[in-house]
């Protein structure tokens, strides 16, 4: 499934993922997985913000074993971590950060979370008080073909990801990787690693990552 | 049974009943101290199970009642009876706690008045009711009592304990008293802490009672007592378990009476009077008012933050995995009180988790009848421990 060639809608749905297309779903989902599984020291302390069903923190304790909470708003999410034996916890995610002292988690973590937050500069700030690194993964909006499919579709972009029509869709505020880097500039952020990923959110990437990266990372910490 | 029956009570996913139970009691004759200094040359709890305790002796689970509560919390007592044990929506073969898995224990507190030894029970010198003479009980005490009950049945550890409310607040204590002995809690609608707005209403009720010319200063005779001053402090409780948006879809404004105007006295108007009135007169048929004294005092008592000088302090021991349900119009201990658990063992390092259900049921939504709940615990209790082990040296 081609991203440029958005799918006609039927019915105002995308026709069922089967087959390749769905596991090539699950390959997206999971690809931040590794490349965070890399970043976190084993042992550490971790939160995840928006945990969903923590399929990402069980993923760090089983190959990891940190020491890890996530924080997401819906109830059957939250159960469905309590299912897989992880600590979850219902609730705000400022609140839940509030509670919890200066460099308390070794790593908070914001995997495709940042779109639809309210206030991305609050929540990043408090993360880098209450841990001593944030990770922050998102969907490349600058990406070639999410620019060209608003330009020539004319409509919302649509793809295996955001696979919601505007009318079914939770508000977000889609961000580039030049935004990220202006906001981490004037912020006094210190990135200290990066990963851009090409279109197919596995080929790590060099060239024009904000025209060319469907997938970023960013490892930050406090400004000196 | 035939091969029918036996294949549909094993199977998990269409819950069956327990059917007819008994209590037991169980006789401690050792002198046991209270946290007061006051001691009892020995106490008797009745108690239920259900299940089987297995051979490695670590599938109990242990569910601890609220204020008004007893050990009959599932099953029937005989056919006849018309209400099951009062957790029996969660509590059965293939339910959310499993008894096809579990060896399920459910004691009368220590100070109770179904069975187990309180201010009810006869003094065994005087021959007459304890009355003000039984020692002041606290939530400890009743945990402390709840342990050689668990050593008597040869519990070596427990799968679980669970808890609303003042359960809750045993369960809590049960993983900071006995740490390598507790694997996991879960407490719904409780609080680390009574507050100010629990304890009045607490104290409202006491006053009913105390009030009361029948209550003479605690000294009465068994069944007799402060029938009217028992009756209004339950009718006063029994609103701060409940919720304006419940009472208002079970009650609204509807009449008893037929005729829908006003009539100018003071009898019974309105359905929700009726029913308050009732609540109030089935209480003081199965409790005991000077039951109703310590078990509020020690509600009162309660207060984690202060007994072992910070909430994460007190929870420094636990090993468990904790879960904290939450309810969303519980205004007796409201979520936040429920959240302040959670976050102060996840600031001690500790294994919890809070969910929150939104019902408008009040403080009594932990009983709820709600699939959504039964899914969260059934998972809570059966994953497979996450357990540390410590290989260093």
């Amino acid at each position: 499934m081609s991203l440029l060639s958005q799918p006609k809608a039927r019915n105002g749905t995308l026709p069922s993922m089967t087959g390749a297309a769905s596991s090539k779903v699950i390959e997206k989902r999971t690809v931040d997985m590794q490349i965070i599984g890399e970043w976190v020291e084993p042992g550490s302390r971790v939160l995840d913000l928006g945990c969903g069903r923590g399929a990402l923190l069980d993923y760090l304790v089983q190959n990891k074993q940190v020491s890890a909470v996530g924080v997401d708003l819906n109830f059957h999410r939250i159960t469905a971590c309590v299912a897989r034996g992880l600590s979850a916890y219902q609730g705000d995610m400022m609140s839940f950060m509030r509670q919890f002292a200066d460099r308390h988690f070794d790593r908070v973590i914001c995997s495709r979370t940042v779109q639809e937050l309210d206030d991305p500069s609050a929540v990043i700030l408090e993360a880098l008080r209450t841990g001593k690194s944030v990770t922050v993964g998102f969907v490349n909006h600058g990406f070639w073909k999410n620019r060209f499919g608003g330009l020539f579709g004319g409509r919302k972009v649509r793809n295996e990801v955001y696979t919601t029509e505007w009318h079914e869709s939770r508000p977000t505020n889609p961000l580039t990787i030049a935004d990220f880097q202006d906001f981490c500039a004037a912020k006094n952020i210190r990135i200290i690693r990066r990963v851009h990923l090409s279109g197919n959110w596995r080929t790590p990437l060099r060239l024009l990552p904000n025209l060319f990266a469907g997938y970023a990372l960013y490892d930050l910490a406090r400004g000196e | 049974m035939d091969d029918a029956t036996e294949v549909i009570a094993y199977n998990h996913h269409s819950p069956g009943e327990i059917g007819i139970v008994m209590p037991h009691d169980f006789i401690y004759s050792r002198t046991f101290t209270f946290k007061s200094g006051q001691t009892l040359p020995g106490f008797r709890l009745r108690y239920e199970t259900y299940g089987v305790l297995n051979t490695t002796r670590d599938n109990a689970i242990l569910i601890c009642h609220a204020l008004s509560g007893d050990h009959h919390c599932a099953g029937l007592h005989s056919t006849d009876d018309r209400k099951p044990g009062w957790w029996n929506n969660l509590i059965g073969p293939g339910k959310a706690v499993d008894t096809n898995r579990f060896f399920v224990v459910c004691a009368n507190v220590l100070g109770g008045c179904q069975g187990s030894t309180g201010p009810s029970s006869t003094h065994p010198a005087t021959n007459r009711p304890f009355g003000l003479g039984f020692p002041f009980v606290t939530i400890l005490d009743m945990v402390r009592a709840q342990k050689l009950l668990l050593n008597h049945l040869g519990v070596d550890e427990l799968h679980a304990v669970i808890g609303g409310s003042m359960g809750g607040m045993q369960a809590l204590l049960f993983s900071i008293e006995y740490p390598a002995y507790t694997r996991r809690v879960l407490a719904m609608a409780t609080t680390a802490r009574e507050g100010a707005q629990a304890i009045a209403f607490n104290e409202v009720g006491r006053q009913a009672i105390m009030q009361d010319p029948d209550w003479n200063r605690g000294d009465y005779e068994k069944g007799g007592g402060p029938r009217v001053g028992l009756a209004i402090a339950r009718m006063m409780a029994h609103i701060t378990y409940v919720s304006d948006a419940s009472m208002d879809r079970k009650f609204g404004r509807r009449r008893k009476s037929s005729g829908a105007g006003d009539s100018y006295n003071f009898d019974v108007q309105f359905e929700v009077e009726g029913y308050l009135r009732h609540q109030g007169q089935t209480f003081i048929n199965r409790f005991d008012a000077n039951t109703y004294l310590y078990i509020t005092r020690a509600l009162d008592h309660f207060d984690l933050p202060h007994a072992y000088g910070s909430l994460e302090a007190a929870f420094a021991p636990v090993q468990a995995e904790t879960l904290v349900v939450g309810f969303t119009s519980d205004w007796l201990f409201p979520p936040e009180q429920n959240r302040a658990i959670a976050l102060a063992l996840l600031r001690a390092g500790k294994r919890a988790s809070y969910a929150e259900l939104s019902t408008d049921l009040g403080h009594d939504s932990f009983l709820l009848e709600s699939e959504e709940l039964y899914t969260l615990i059934r998972g809570f209790l059966e994953t497979k421990a996450a357990r540390v082990f410590d290989f260093s040296i």
